[in-house]
């Protein structure tokens, strides 16, 4: 038989009992598949005990008594998908999430939430919003999609049953490629990137990973139900991976102030999230928050022109000073069409 | 994930599925379960061999398709799915969080009403894996009434600051919601220009909903912004240090040349010269417009304009 229809009349025949069904009474209801020597019989239920577990099957071994005989029973009322009474709003929410993120092509667990987002529509029939939010996630370049969204799965699968992966790394920072074993630890998106963060056993440490930049991935298929390593209690995403340039770890913070005038003084909070923002007279944004990377920022900041200026500490306007004659250097007016080296 | 476990992932739907949508239309099924017609049939099929032993007749899943349409006569007590998964959930939390600034209340109610739906014994397993994927924080606050708005349709008014004009009133039907590289766009037809337009989100300011319906045409999808290798002409050729160069690379692909020093040189439109300084200038005196000089020229503006000299 099928083991996938062999799994599926498990579902049915335990759905269906009233009384727990003995190891002895499958065999008898499975002679081809159950049959053979015990060991044999009994590896290939593991087997499929397993599978139904990770289908979230509530399956349990029920110890006999005078009452009643032991075997494998399932809770009913555990397995059936209750309604969740989500309103049209938040109905709505996950929805559009949802598929917006399935149809971005690069989503960890796309299997998972296509599977989900089928669940909680269950109930809703025609209520079942038509999303129109459509988002273009994690990959560097057009054509990458695909491979991206290979690495997803498996990092996420990693991720979740704790199993270290194999991974070559081409960083640009760096000519060729590296070999590295990581514990998967977690995968952040930011501004389109997405980022895996994990324990680096070649530099013994945290690092984190352009999902994009990865170029061969290998998860540990070896006791594929045993962890491999823990993740520490303390460990937060957030704190590893920038959502800004001027957030990268490369110096001590410094603190940053900045005037923003004009159309920018109102957008400060959007352009600078989490920086403390204080009016200053007329139109005019004053804000300050701590910078690790200064030409990180100073790039951004000439690149929002007149309307924002660093105010201080000294040591950041030189800088961006020093960038601005940089850039005024190379676009000196010359004379006569330029040739490229 | 093995082939067996999303094949019985979806079996363990389906029969569900049409025991609650009886006469569902075999294009409609496959649709639900994204799947091909052919490759449904071919589940269907499998299904009417599935039933409990001891298995006799009534003991099968009857399932059939009758003049196009699916109907399911004994579901064996497949009639409603099976719950989340932790997986499942953990996937539809973190996909979830993508809109999180923009939902106000409802995402925070979803949530709970979903850990609420999950088997208790797999909750903690659900709040380990959902920690796992970050996607928080990249949602302005206008995609909140913006989704509301396409839902409903119903048109939109805002003030929008278009690069070098200044604010001006618009009305516009809203169509499609569209994030690139973390940037956020709204595609619609702009009533002000009398044509379809994409708006930025950070530009738009007093975002309003009114009460006008509209009827959105069926193939309303924006193109993705990318000046960089946009369908104009391209004109304005922009080089790059060593430094930069491997992220240009990473970017442009074959389309960045390589140069004699380990630089790279590629050519860009130059339509929007708001756009080609912000881009040159990010990269912080590693790339250098060689030509046209009036993009150059503009360059060095820009320049001068950010530290005021």
């Amino acid at each position: 038989m099928d083991r996938t229809e062999r799994i599926l009349d498990l579902v049915a025949l335990l759905l269906d009992a009233r009384e727990p069904i003995s190891w002895a009474e499958l065999r008898e209801h499975f002679p081809a598949d159950y049959g053979g020597s015990d060991d044999a019989a009994e590896r290939k239920f593991e087997r499929d005990k397993a599978e139904l577990v990770e289908l979230g099957f509530p399956l349990s071994y029920v110890q006999g008594d005078d009452e009643r005989r032991d075997g494998y029973l399932v809770d009913r009322n555990v397995y059936y998908l209750p309604e969740a009474d989500l309103t049209k709003e938040e109905l709505a929410v996950l929805y559009a999430a949802g598929s917006a993120a399935l149809a971005s092509g690069a989503f960890p667990g796309r299997d998972d939430l296509a599977h989900a987002l089928r669940k909680i529509g269950f109930f809703a029939g025609e209520s079942l919003p038509t999303p129109r939010v459509r988002m273009e996630l994690g990959t560097g370049q057009e054509g990458q999609e695909k491979e991206v969204s290979a690495r997803l799965e498996t990092l996420w699968e990693a991720c979740s049953a704790h199993k270290w992966v194999q991974l070559t790394y081409g960083s640009p920072k760096q000519v060729g490629v590296t070999e590295r074993r990581v514990d998967p630890y977690g995968l952040a998106l930011r501004r389109g990137v997405w980022t895996l963060v994990g324990y680096c056993h070649l530099r013994q440490g945290l690092r984190t990973f352009h999902v994009h930049r990865i170029r061969e991935l290998k998860a540990n298929t070896a006791r594929p139900r045993t962890p491999d390593f823990e993740v520490p209690a303390d460990f937060s995403l957030d704190a590893h991976v920038a959502y800004f340039p001027w957030q990268y770890r490369f110096h001590e913070p410094m603190e940053v102030t900045l005037l923003l005038t004009g159309p920018l003084a109102s957008r400060a909070g959007s352009l600078f999230p989490g920086a403390a923002l204080e009016p200053v007279g007329e139109g005019v944004t004053r804000a300050r928050f701590p910078v690790t990377f200064v030409d990180g920022l100073a790039r951004f900041v000439l690149s929002l022109g007149a309307d924002c200026r660093v105010e201080g500490p000294p040591e950041a306007r030189e800088r961006l000073e020093r960038m601005a004659a940089r850039i005024l250097e190379k676009h000196a007016l010359v004379e006569g069409p330029r040739v490229s080296a | 994930m093995s082939n067996v476990h999303e094949r019985l992932r979806r079996l363990l739907f389906l029969v569900p599925y049409v025991s609650k949508h009886p006469g569902v239309t075999v294009e409609a099924l496959a649709k639900a379960l994204t799947i091909s017609r052919e490759d449904l049939l071919e589940e269907l099929d499998l299904l009417t061999c599935v039933g409990r032993p001891p298995f006799n007749p009534d003991d099968y899943i009857d399932i059939y398709v009758d003049n196009d349409r699916v109907y399911v006569d004994l579901d064996q007590r497949l009639y409603a799915p099976p719950r989340l998964t932790a997986g499942e959930a953990a996937a539809l939390a973190a996909a979830a969080e993508l809109l999180r600034p923009a939902t106000g209340d409802a995402l925070q109610s979803a949530l709970t009403k979903l850990e609420n739906i999950i088997p208790p014994a797999a909750r903690e397993r659900f709040r380990d894996m959902y920690r796992k994927i970050d996607a928080t924080g990249e949602a302005p606050l206008a995609l909140g009434p913006l989704t509301r708005a396409i839902l409903e349709r119903l048109e939109v008014t805002f003030a929008y600051a278009s690069p070098g004009r200044p604010s001006e009133p618009r009305r516009v039907r809203p169509y499609e919601l569209l994030s690139n590289r973390g940037q956020w766009y709204l595609q619609g037809f702009c009533h002000t220009r009398q044509d379809a337009r994409l708006f930025r989100l950070d530009r738009m300011e007093d975002l309003g909903v009114t009460s006008t319906g509209f009827q959105p045409p069926a193939d309303a999808r924006a193109d993705v912004p990318n000046p960089a290798r946009g369908a104009s002409e391209a004109s304005v050729r922009v080089r790059f240090s060593p430094t930069a160069a491997p992220y240009v690379k990473e970017r442009f692909g074959q389309d960045a040349r390589p140069l004699a020093d380990g630089g790279v040189e590629v050519r860009v439109a130059g339509d929007s010269e708001r756009w080609l300084t912000q881009w040159v200038l990010s990269f912080g005196g590693e790339a250098e417009v060689l030509e046209p000089a009036s993009a150059r020229a503009a360059v060095a503006r820009a320049v001068h304009a950010s530290i005021g000299s």
